[in-house]
């Protein structure tokens, strides 16, 4: 009898894939979603002297255009997605994927420098590599295109293409919850870095992404909507 | 009578540990050989997107499957109008449309796309919005009254051996290379190979209803690994540019 029990304790210690495991402060894989509007402080920016009320007029002008026509909407607009983010990561690349009209945000891993000016065409959301300071991923972003997309930054200002973000996520509550810091730095939009912070909760396991949210640019109630006063 | 039962219990305690080392060891390497970049090989030198499946074996379709089936246009296509154009003069082929949400199709075309697998789901991207999530975690399809159809449908998979097996089903109605038709019951298998030098991987696609074909309908594509230090690029639409919709301009005809 005690040796049928010692057996059964053994074959109850084979590897098994469903075995829950406790969470690694350094995997940022799962579902991700701001939650009610306690999960974003965000400060007001101290904008630089010559962003001016016609500049960001201007720069609003543009925003409404890409939202009017469905452009990808890029960063920062992906972090703040309504919807959940997907968040995968391997030791090379962590990818986030939204349920909203931006292009899939790629951090790259396996690199420690930018891609050169000379080949890299900006993008809506850069080019973005990463490096772990602790239980700290440290993302940095540069190259993004001033006149795509959706550029407003949350606090105030706007990317141009010498913005430079510096994000740091970290896990918190035991994994439950997803901070990213947010830091912007240009002298050209703003007199200090603007830091900001968003907090994503993680959805559970069995989450199942939906499909996109749609954006038809020729649906005309649509553009009535965006473009009538109320 | 004890000790041989012990041996006994223990001999296939050490077997079937070894047996699940061995496959959680062979699931592992298969994801890190598909982790990547990949881009779709056109291996018969055919030059053109019809031509790369024109060499594939045709569907066998039942009679409900073929009477299914109607022709296919890009709903974004604009009638031509019925007049000569001057060399240079540019005329409208395509509404110009961006930003219909839909997580895209699951045959790659010519661009990029990304491999990321992770313990729970598997996710394929490419260079604009998007993704298919694959789901890694044992889970079923659900009900198909519970999926709304869509270009990517509803998929999970499992590692066979270093094979990624993807199932899906919840497409939407439409089109299936080579003659193929589908509906959101269809299921398609995708079985992802990644050859022993890893630069090289092989998608077939194996398509199976009943009441559509006679006999499971399947194809490959191979793909080529882009570089270690490759990046994904963005793709830009612009509905809002004019020349967007003004996208062919008829060269100049030589004498």
């Amino acid at each position: 009898m005690k040796a049928f029990l010692f057996a059964v304790t053994l074959m109850a210690a084979l590897p098994r894939t469903t075995t829950a495991q406790a969470p690694n402060a350094r995997d940022l894989s799962g579902y991700w979603e701001l939650t009610y509007m306690d999960s974003q402080h965000v400060p007001r920016a101290q904008l630089a002297p010559r962003v001016t009320r016609a500049a960001l007029d201007a720069q609003a002008q543009k925003d409404f255009k890409a939202v009017r026509w469905c452009n990808i909407l890029g960063m920062p607009a992906i972090m703040a997605s309504p919807r959940p983010l997907d968040i995968r990561q391997t030791d090379r690349t962590i990818v986030i994927a939204a349920e909203i009209n931006a292009a899939t945000r790629y951090i790259y891993l396996n690199r420690a420098t930018h891609i050169s000016n000379d080949i890299f065409d900006p993008t809506t959301n850069g080019d973005s590599i990463a490096r772990w300071e602790n239980d700290t991923l440290v993302v940095d972003t540069i190259g993004f295109d001033p006149n795509k997309g959706l550029t407003a930054i949350p606090g105030g200002g706007f990317r141009t293409a010498n913005s430079h973000l510096v994000e740091r996520f970290r896990l918190l509550n035991n994994g439950s919850l997803l901070s990213v810091r947010f830091t912007w730095t240009d002298p050209g939009v703003f007199r200090t870095p603007h830091s900001y912070e968003f907090r994503y909760a993680r959805l559970p396991r069995d989450y199942e992404a939906r499909l996109p949210l749609n954006c038809d640019p020729f649906d005309e109630n649509r553009t009535a909507f965006l473009t009538t006063r109320p | 009578m004890q000790v041989k039962l012990f041996a006994a219990l223990a001999t296939l305690t050490i077997v079937l540990g070894a047996q699940a080392v061995a496959t959680a060891q062979r699931a592992a390497d298969g994801a890190r050989a598909l982790e990547g970049g990949w881009v779709r090989l056109d291996t018969t030198g055919s030059g053109s997107f019809g031509g790369l499946t024109s060499t594939f074996a045709r569907a066998v379709l039942t009679p409900e499957g073929a009477a299914r089936v109607k022709p296919q246009r890009d709903p974004d296509d604009v009638d031509p109008d019925n007049r000569p154009h001057k060399a240079g003069e540019p005329y409208i082929v395509t509404q110009g449309r961006c930003g219909v949400g839909g997580p895209g199709v699951i045959e790659p075309n010519s661009a990029a796309f990304f491999v990321i697998p992770t313990r729970d789901e598997l996710l394929i991207t490419r260079e604009g919005p998007g993704a298919r999530h694959i789901y890694m975690d044992g889970r079923e399809h659900p009900p198909l009254s519970r999926i709304v159809p869509s270009g990517a449908g509803h998929s999970t998979a499992r590692w066979d051996g270093a094979d990624l097996v993807v199932d899906t089903t919840g497409l939407a109605e439409g089109g299936v290379t080579a003659g193929g038709w589908r509906t959101p019951e269809t299921h398609v298998t995708e079985r992802y190979h990644v050859a022993d030098d890893g630069k090289r991987m092989r998608i077939t696609f194996t398509w199976t209803d009943p009441k559509i074909y006679a006999q499971p309908h399947s194809y490959s594509f191979d793909f080529e690994r882009l570089p270690a230090d490759g990046y994904a690029f963005e793709n830009w639409c612009d509905s809002g540019d004019p020349l967007q919709r003004q996208s062919v301009v008829p060269p100049e005809q030589l004498p």
